[in-house]
């Protein structure tokens, strides 16, 4: 007996020790209280958000992920932001913005913020951030969005001049999208090293400790300028694996955590889930580009017309999605109402015996991605099994992701391929990416399309910019470049202590948030 | 015996450099990482632009030249994402990695000793029987089921322990019994077996005819006449440990080597990639030198062989 009780004391010292050695050892227990323990705001612990996958950096400006972005947006301000519902732009530390000419962008800019180190902001580091960018050592990866910036030019303490090479219409996307306002002074005092790793903006959190894989801990920017942030403390945990992360949120270590997969969403209660259709369309390329019958417009018509779109999204989506006929959704800013292909397997059959073809000489390949989209390599067989009742052979390849996208830009993918984008909310950087034959996920070019592609960008008139896309649109659904699926739906699990309101363009800003 | 450890070194050497060859070929057939670092709207300029900076767009030779020049003076370059040092960032995440599989095979032994012992002698009870058969079990379940099961009951049903992350004693607790299913169940019947073997020796029948007390006879006599064979599976096993972290690294989110690897393989961050892969190479050949020199210590046949 005395024996296995030394033999316990050495095991616990052993791990105690063991564990001691790790770095972030989490003694406050602060992390681990009950998000349902307490409704009151003030004896709430930190808000836990559990999350897919870490930051790669913590510098603005730098890697263009979704996870980086949206986890550094609560340090960092944008200059113009998207309204969380209708996706408008609205004014963050940009006060106005106008085109003074063609190719030149003014911006006026909020006084009195300061970032949280003390500094003031000023149009200096609007200047500074961008020429990060544009700075081909920095190596960010944002630079090929920013070619057509030529200079920043410093009109005064809060305006500022963007001069362009081209008439570049879409600038202020790029602003909103991508920009993040950082400190210069910190930056060039501390180094890139070390702003990588501690940030400084004007957000309205500042950075508490970082450990990478770990956790990435906040608390509020006592000196905000939209004020005091609602909730206190941030903690964003990494929890890679969906299983983890739902035990997590049912324990009550986490309150908050996106994309569950919509066949476990029934494991939930009904008011701990919360939807919203994404900016994000899925669709199925049907690529001109590759050698095979897809080259002919009445196959392409025919595979629209015997793919049964609805009810693909209503037996395997479950309904978590809505509906698109065209290239753009319906929160595009250009989006034009474009005619449905029907489900018609008959005249599907017709159409490939006037392309020349009988469906059952045709085999076609399909690639997809798995676990990429909502039931990707799922909604891949079930559209191989439509077009196998009218016939066609479809061999389905899956794809690991990376594959997937290279063997895209790589024009080696089979006849057809499953993708997604977004979040896209102009017209411009769909159309142009997925319909040029430069561009690197186009699966279609017609040269027509693609000259009337380049005029419409360049166009400032927003009703002509309105009527070019829109024409656009309808020539692309006549050409049945593809077939057009759905808007995917972002399903979140939320708490009910949690006061949060899903956003169209996937982020999860703290400051919108409350303790209910 | 010098002679002996200097051909064990070379060929530690020798299965370093192989799998390192291997795996910077094979992570190679899988793309390019350009394709997920840059925004989908990068023009096909720019694509190329990056690879030259990345020096992607050298031939294979030339860039596994490189690779093993730096690689030989511990340099494998940066983070392709972060800019971060390979090495640096992998050595970081060792003592996360270590901990978890030292902890387990701690408690593998602690478990499975006394267990194995008990079991060979008993054998032929229902207790026996009952350990056999468990050990089987333990050994068939895949880690990352078992790993989800005790999440289920234990943190999400229970809410004992944490479900994820590390950083305390309590986010070990799931993550060690995970890893150490497996080993417990080879060790208890290893340990049955080596025990069976001395027990039915010619010796231990005497000194039990003498009147020994059994546990004298189990603990003086049988046990440690058996824990040479016992020792030697735990050292090898130490290697199939920080393997199977990997796995349970995953499934637990522990931040350790195992998951950095496993993120930047999707990532396609090759530096780190390869520089976990040579420090886990290194580990397992410098475990298996170790044995074996260790062995032939004990046993000078091995080195004549």
């Amino acid at each position: 007996m005395r024996k296995n009780k030394v033999l316990i004391t050495f095991l616990l010292i052993i791990t105690m020790l063991l564990a001691a050695c790790t770095e972030g050892t989490n003694v406050d227990g602060n992390s681990s209280s009950s998000p349902d323990s307490s409704s009151d705001a003030n004896s709430q612990g930190p808000l836990v958000i559990g999350f897919e996958a870490d930051a790669t950096t913590l510098l603005a400006n730098h890697d263009v992920n979704y996870t980086t972005d949206t986890l550094i947006r609560n340090i960092y301000d944008p200059l113009i932001d998207r309204d969380s519902q209708t996706a408008e732009f609205v004014p963050v530390l940009a006060e106005e913005w106008k085109n003074t000419d063609e190719k030149t962008w003014y911006l006026k800019l909020k006084e009195g913020i300061k970032f949280h180190n003390g500094a003031d902001f000023n149009a200096n580091a609007v200047k500074f951030s961008i020429d990060y960018i544009l700075d081909e050592s920095n190596g960010s990866f944002y630079r090929s969005r920013w070619a057509n910036v030529e200079e920043v030019v410093v009109l005064s303490d809060y305006e500022v001049e963007i001069h362009t090479s081209v008439p570049f219409p879409s600038l202020i996307q790029r602003i909103a999208e991508d920009l993040l306002i950082m400190e210069p002074g910190y930056v060039e005092e501390a180094g890139i090293e070390k702003a990588s790793s501690e940030p400084v903006g004007t957000g309205a959190y500042t950075f508490v400790e970082w450990s990478r894989d770990n956790h990435l801990k906040l608390k509020a920017f006592e000196d905000y300028w939209q004020g005091k942030p609602g909730i206190e403390e941030v903690e964003f945990r990494i929890i890679p694996e969906f299983s983890a992360r739902m035990s997590a949120f049912m324990s009550g270590e986490i309150y908050l955590f996106k994309n569950i997969p919509v066949d476990s969403v029934k494991q939930f209660e009904s008011n701990e889930v919360k939807q919203i259709s994404s900016s994000r369309i899925n669709y199925l390329a049907l690529s001109n580009l590759v050698d095979g019958p897809l080259k002919d417009v009445k196959v392409r018509q025919a595979i629209n017309h015997a793919i049964n779109a609805n009810e693909l999204l209503e037996t395997v989506l479950s309904g978590y999605g809505s509906r698109i006929t065209g290239p753009l959704s319906q929160l595009n800013a250009d989006y034009a109402e474009t005619k449905e292909y029907d489900y018609d397997p008959d005249l599907a059959v017709k159409l490939i015996e006037e392309a020349g073809y009988s469906p059952e000489e045709l085999t076609l390949t399909l690639d997809t991605p798995s676990g990429r989209y909502p039931m990707d390599s799922h909604i891949a067989q079930a559209i191989a099994s439509q077009l196998q009742s009218i016939g066609i052979n479809v061999e389905v390849r899956v794809n690991e992701w990376g594959q997937h996208l290279e063997k895209i830009q790589k024009r080696e993918t089979g006849d057809m391929y499953i993708l997604g984008w977004g979040p896209a909310f102009d017209a411009q950087s769909t159309i142009e990416n997925l319909f040029t034959l430069e561009a690197p996920y186009s699966s279609f070019y017609q040269e027509d399309i693609e000259k009337k592609i380049k005029e419409t960008n360049q166009l400032f008139d927003q009703e002509a910019r309105y009527a070019g896309y829109a024409e656009l649109q309808q020539q692309l659904v006549e050409q049945a470049a593809w077939v057009p699926l759905w808007q995917q739906a972002d399903l979140y699990a939320v708490k009910s202590s949690l006061n949060f309101s899903p956003r169209v363009d996937e982020k999860m800003n703290v400051f919108e948030m409350s303790w209910n | 015996m010098l002679d002996f450890i200097i051909k064990r070194l070379i060929q530690v050497v020798i299965v370093v450099f192989l799998a390192l060859t291997a795996v910077f070929f094979l992570i190679r057939l899988s793309g390019d990482p350009t394709t997920l670092f840059l925004p989908p709207d990068a023009p096909r300029e720019q694509i190329e632009e990056y690879r030259e900076l990345l020096g992607f767009n050298r031939p294979l030779y030339v860039q596994y030249t490189d690779f093993m020049k730096g690689a030989i003076q511990g340099d494998f370059g940066e983070s392709l994402r972060s800019g971060d040092d390979a090495l640096g960032l992998v050595l970081e995440r060792m003592p996360a990695t270590f901990q978890l599989a030292f902890s387990a095979l701690l408690l593998s032994i602690i478990i499975a000793i006394p267990l194995g012992v008990l079991s060979a002698y008993k054998r032929n009870t229902l207790f026996d029987k009952a350990s056999v058969g468990i050990t089987v079990i333990g050994q068939a379940i895949p880690s990352f089921w078992f790993g989800l099961i005790l999440i289920f009951i234990f943190a999400a049903q229970l809410k004992l322990f944490p479900s994820s992350g590390g950083g305390s004693v309590n986010h070990m607790v799931l993550p060690v019994i995970t890893l150490a299913l497996y080993s417990v169940s080879r060790f208890v019947r290893f340990t049955r077996s080596a025990m069976l073997d001395v027990l039915n020796k010619d010796y231990i029948r005497t000194t039990k005819a003498a009147g020994t007390p059994t546990s004298t006879l189990i603990m003086k006599y049988a046990l440690k006449n058996s824990l040479i064979p016992i020792l030697t599976l735990i050292a090898l096993d130490l290697g199939v440990l920080l393997g199977g972290a990997v796995i349970t690294e995953a499934v637990f989110s522990w931040p350790g080597v195992g998951r950095l690897l496993h993120q930047s393989l999707m990532n396609r961050d090759f530096p780190i990639v390869l520089a976990g892969v040579f420090i886990i190479a290194i580990i397992y050949a410098v475990i298996n030198f170790i044995t074996d020199i260790l062995y032939a210590y004990v046993n000078p046949q091995i080195r004549v062989k």
